[in-house]
């Protein structure tokens, strides 16, 4: 238990599988700057990075906290789109009515974002938790469940057109600084505080490594999975503030195409597959290393199967790594 | 252990910081003054955009310009954003898109503008935040041209049915809607058996709705289908009941596919327009307004011809009869 705990401790210090990511992460760096000279790492290059990185980011964490519990979450995407719609739907209720100030407006929405989030997020909760229902099985369930709701309260148009305050979140600058990677970061180091400095995140990791012995060490399992699904809830839902304003408009099928991405992103920066394991640190070295590859390329005009084959072949190299410093650690 | 994991890593950095520093002798900045034009398509990798493509690079030999194609791997709006991101980012001269998700691309088709970047678009007449919009051809002569087809082959009077590719899309119930209008006055013997049926863009669905058409109406003596799998679809099920002697079916097919069943007659026509020349014509506008040359009414496009100018939607009516004789020598 003490190296356990010892482990879990450590999720903003430096560690073994850290140290190949980055590693990895300097390398890609350097491969990609040295075949785009020119253009590679200019200030607009970074700035762009940096809108892109953030949604797929927080997705990853929700991905990632549901992965650490020994399960998964497959509504992330579904759950963005559904609260995206409501803030949606609610910005323009407002917008019509033309009383609110858009200050008013935009807190509005982010509010009825994140309670939407939130309550799919505990949905999920109480079937994985009270139910017992698998988490795949779960959330594949809400999945569909939620993309239908967004699709009939859509019929699959675009909702569109939101206050300025509003875009801002996502397409705004701070001191040159994109303001989605501002609200990333800010996620990132608070899930940080939380896996590492409350008796949460110390039980999150217990539970994902052993539910069993857990229960018996006097845990309430149940409401450590309810909080789990409620913060992977919530994630999604600041993703969702972020991707909608981004795109100023809200559709049931925005980032259909992440959820195996947030999987990989998570999976490459060192979550366990079977619970248990996983830090902050490791997904945003991942998320960094995967964005440098797709600008990169997309910079040198590669065909955009060629980068998700360059996103294979990286998971693969990590894996296999792992396991050699892990086969070194054990003999030494 | 932990000495050896630190020691990978310093010799990591050291690697790294040695090729950062030989990395600027070996980029020798020699580019041409020539204009870069993208194209940017809703998915890589289907036979339509491949076709696309074909014409993006008969232009960038034509015009003298460092002219590409580039693409999604899955039609998703969000990653075809981070596309267009990095494209700014890399500083290109004009984008050309083909846009999965005209909302979604407002906020960055803003940003590109603020950067001096031309934006011009294909099938998206309502777009904000273009210079121009390309259409090939002329929504009214088009949905026109397909009843006059139908009509050639089924006679000026007899009962007929229409598919669309969903009740939502936009283009196709445009042409149904005028098709109708126009069929009133023209041909007042057509009858259309029932409400259109939306299943063109799934080719085993449009054979079902064919075979329980056949069984209601056994006088039916035609069907036009818009969306590119509608007609094939239909074709099937009339092969495989016999009945390709007493049911026209004419409308949107990718000749390379509709090749065979032109040629037994299952099909009887098919319309369409080449996405190669839409690549070609975009990269052309785009080419005149970097040279800052004016566009006027009645201007040509090479290979496309003589074009209408109204507003900043630039229309051509050059819609492509497929026929047995030609649909394989199209190459797409």
């Amino acid at each position: 238990m003490g190296s356990q705990k010892l482990k879990i401790r450590s999720s903003l210090v430096w560690s073994g599988g850290t140290a190949i990511l980055f590693g990895i992460l300097v390398l890609v760096l350097l491969l990609m700057w040295g075949l785009n000279p020119t253009r590679f790492l200019k200030i607009s290059n970074i700035q762009s990075m940096a809108f892109q990185l953030p949604e797929l980011g927080l997705l990853s964490f929700a991905m990632m906290v549901a992965m650490i519990s020994g399960g998964t979450n497959l509504s992330i995407i579904s759950t963005a789109n559904l609260s995206g719609i409501v803030a949606a739907l609610i910005m323009q209720a407002a917008q019509k009515s033309g009383t609110l100030a858009p200050g008013i407006i935009t807190a509005y929405a982010i509010l009825a974002a994140i309670a939407a989030s939130a309550i799919i997020g505990l949905l999920n909760g109480f079937l994985i938790a009270y139910i017992e229902v698998p988490p795949m099985l779960a959330t594949l369930g809400t999945m569909i469940f939620l993309n239908g709701i967004s699709v009939s309260l859509t019929r699959g148009y675009v909702i569109s057109g939101f206050p300025e305050d509003f875009l801002f979140i996502g397409n705004g600058l701070v001191l040159g600084i994109p303001m989605p990677i501002i609200l990333f970061a800010a996620a990132a180091a608070l899930i940080a505080l939380l896996f590492d400095y409350t008796p949460y995140g110390f039980e999150l990791y217990m539970l994902g490594t052993n539910p069993v012995a857990t229960r018996y060490a006097g845990v309430n399992n149940r409401k450590i999975l309810m909080k789990t699904y409620l913060l992977s809830g919530v994630l999604c839902g600041l993703a969702a503030i972020i991707m909608i304003s981004r795109f100023n408009s809200a559709k049931s099928d925005y980032g259909a195409s992440y959820l195996l991405v947030t999987m990989l992103a998570a999976v490459l920066g060192g979550v366990s597959v079977y619970g248990g394991s996983g830090k902050v640190s490791g997904i945003v070295l991942s998320l960094i290393i995967l964005q440098l590859l797709s600008s990169g390329l997309n910079l040198l005009r590669a065909n955009a199967f060629f980068t998700r084959v360059v996103w294979g072949v990286v998971l693969i190299l990590v894996m296999i790594i792992n396991r050699i410093s892990s086969y070194i650690k054990d003999r030494g | 252990m932990g000495k050896k994991m630190l020691l990978v890593t310093r010799t990591l950095l050291i690697v790294a910081c040695a090729i950062f520093m030989a990395l600027p002798l070996v980029s020798v900045a020699a580019q041409g003054k020539k204009y870069e034009i993208v194209t940017v398509v809703k998915i890589t990798g289907i036979p339509w955009f491949n076709r696309m493509e074909e014409g993006v690079k008969k232009a960038a030999k034509d015009f003298g310009v460092n002219a590409y194609q580039v693409g999604p791997s899955d039609a998703d709006p969000a990653q075809q954003v981070r596309i267009i991101e990095d494209l700014i980012s890399k500083g290109v001269d004009a984008i050309c898109v083909t846009p999965n998700d005209a909302k979604s691309l407002e906020p960055v088709f803003e940003r590109a503008r603020k950067q001096g970047i031309v934006i011009i678009t294909h099938e998206s007449p309502d777009q904000k935040g273009k210079d121009y919009d390309i259409e090939l051809i002329d929504n009214i002569k088009f949905a026109q041209h397909s009843w006059d087809t139908l009509v050639k082959y089924m006679g000026p009077s007899g009962q007929y049915a229409v598919f669309v590719g969903s009740l939502t899309v936009p283009l196709h119930n445009l042409w149904v809607d005028e098709g109708l209008k126009y069929a009133k006055t023209k041909y007042p013997g057509l009858q259309l058996v029932t409400e259109r049926i939306p299943c063109g863009e799934d080719q085993e669905l449009a054979k079902q709705k064919t075979m329980e058409l056949i069984k209601a109406y056994p006088n039916l003596k035609g069907i036009i289908g818009f969306g590119s799998l509608g007609p094939t679809g239909a074709a099937q099920a009339l092969k495989e009941k016999g009945l390709t002697k007493q049911i026209a079916v004419v409308g949107n097919v990718m000749p390379g596919q509709a090749a065979a069943y032109l040629k037994d007659g299952s099909l009887k026509q098919g319309i369409l327009w080449d996405p190669a020349n839409a690549a070609y014509a975009m990269t052309w506008v785009a080419k005149q307004l970097l040279d800052k040359n004016k566009l006027s009414d009645g201007m040509t496009i090479p290979s496309v011809g003589k074009v209408s100018l109204s507003g900043d939607i630039i229309t051509a009516d050059v819609a492509l009869d497929i026929t047995a004789s030609n649909a394989e020598s199209l190459g797409f």
